[in-house]
């Protein structure tokens, strides 16, 4: 009796299991653009003192619908270029898992928008939805999508206890925002390129 | 070398497109047709025969619904399928280990 056919048939399930449950598609390209995107987007919002509650808003929510229709398309294209489906059964899950934090986001950001002056605090539970996002997503992606969205649950848990017990607390929002959203993204992406010798197959 | 777990290996699984589709419901809720066929790169007769042959074990269950106005067949695994999986794994480890030179 061949001894490995049960290894070989053990391998095959694990890559199938995967397959069906994880997304792994052009992650560490998405992650570079996003940080990119939230890098380029804190410089010019820090240079130009876009400090207004309007100014910030227009700048990220701009800077978040490109970096989401960025995403798509080059998740897109990987899937083209591997002839595979690209609304596979991991992508549909992820997409699920990221729309009811951001969605709540946006609508935090229209209800700050109308009714606050100052930045500081929105980018602050913008970072934390974000970061219940990818905590979401992360049951659906490699492991470390999930770290990251710890890290930002954790900086901005911090931020709102900076912001209860010191109200002196002075920071650019931009550059915070810019920090989470460039500095990190940038960070995991270049370790998914490192890391990740395998295929970014979904 | 015991051959006991070998025999005990469900001959209903073991066949390689029924094996492909358990692995891939098991770590998913719910597979449509279409996903499935496509996934596996298998024929519409073919994945049939092989959903109808888990189905009759009682491994699989298969629900007829419409989406956009088009019918759409999703399969997802049952406790017993679930279980029986599970058991199919545990006996390929157990081969694979005792097949380890020590």
């Amino acid at each position: 009796m061949e001894t490995n056919w049960a290894e070989e048939n053990l391998k095959t399930i694990r890559t199938l299991m995967e397959r069906s449950a994880i997304y792994r598609r052009a992650l560490a390209p998405i992650m570079i653009f996003a940080g990119l995107m939230g890098t380029a987007a804190a410089g010019v919002g820090f240079l130009s003192h876009s400090d207004s509650m309007r100014a910030f808003c227009a700048l990220w929510l701009g800077t978040a619908a490109t970096a989401v229709a960025g995403s798509f398309l080059i998740a897109r294209q990987q899937a083209m270029k591997d002839k595979e489906a690209f609304w596979s059964p991991p992508t549909r899950r992820v997409a699920q898992a990221l729309s009811a934090p951001l969605g709540v986001g946006l609508f935090v950001g229209v209800w700050f928008g109308a009714g606050h002056e100052s930045p500081s605090l929105l980018a602050v539970f913008w970072i934390l939805f974000y970061g219940c996002a990818l905590h979401a997503a992360g049951f659906f992606t490699p492991r470390g999508v999930r770290w990251l969205g710890w890290v930002f649950i954790a900086g901005a848990s911090v931020l709102v206890f900076l912001h209860q017990v010191g109200n002196d607390l002075q920071y650019n929002s931009h550059l915070l925002m810019g920090f989470f959203f460039g500095v990190l993204h940038l960070t995991y992406g270049a370790y998914l390129y490192l890391t990740e010798k395998r295929k970014n197959a979904a | 070398m015991n051959p006991e777990p070998f025999l005990q290996l469900d001959r209903v699984i073991h066949e390689k497109g029924r094996l492909a589709i358990m692995s891939m419901l098991a770590a998913s809720p719910e597979l449509s047709f279409t996903e499935l066929r496509d996934a596996l790169g298998m024929t519409d007769g073919n994945l049939t025969t092989h959903i109808r042959a888990l189905q009759e074990e009682g491994y699989l269950s298969v629900a007829k619904s419409y989406q956009n106005n088009r019918p759409l067949t999703t399969c997802s695994l049952t406790a017993p399928g679930r279980k029986a999986f599970a058991e199919y794994i545990n006996l390929l480890e157990q081969i694979v280990r005792q097949n380890k030179p020590i």
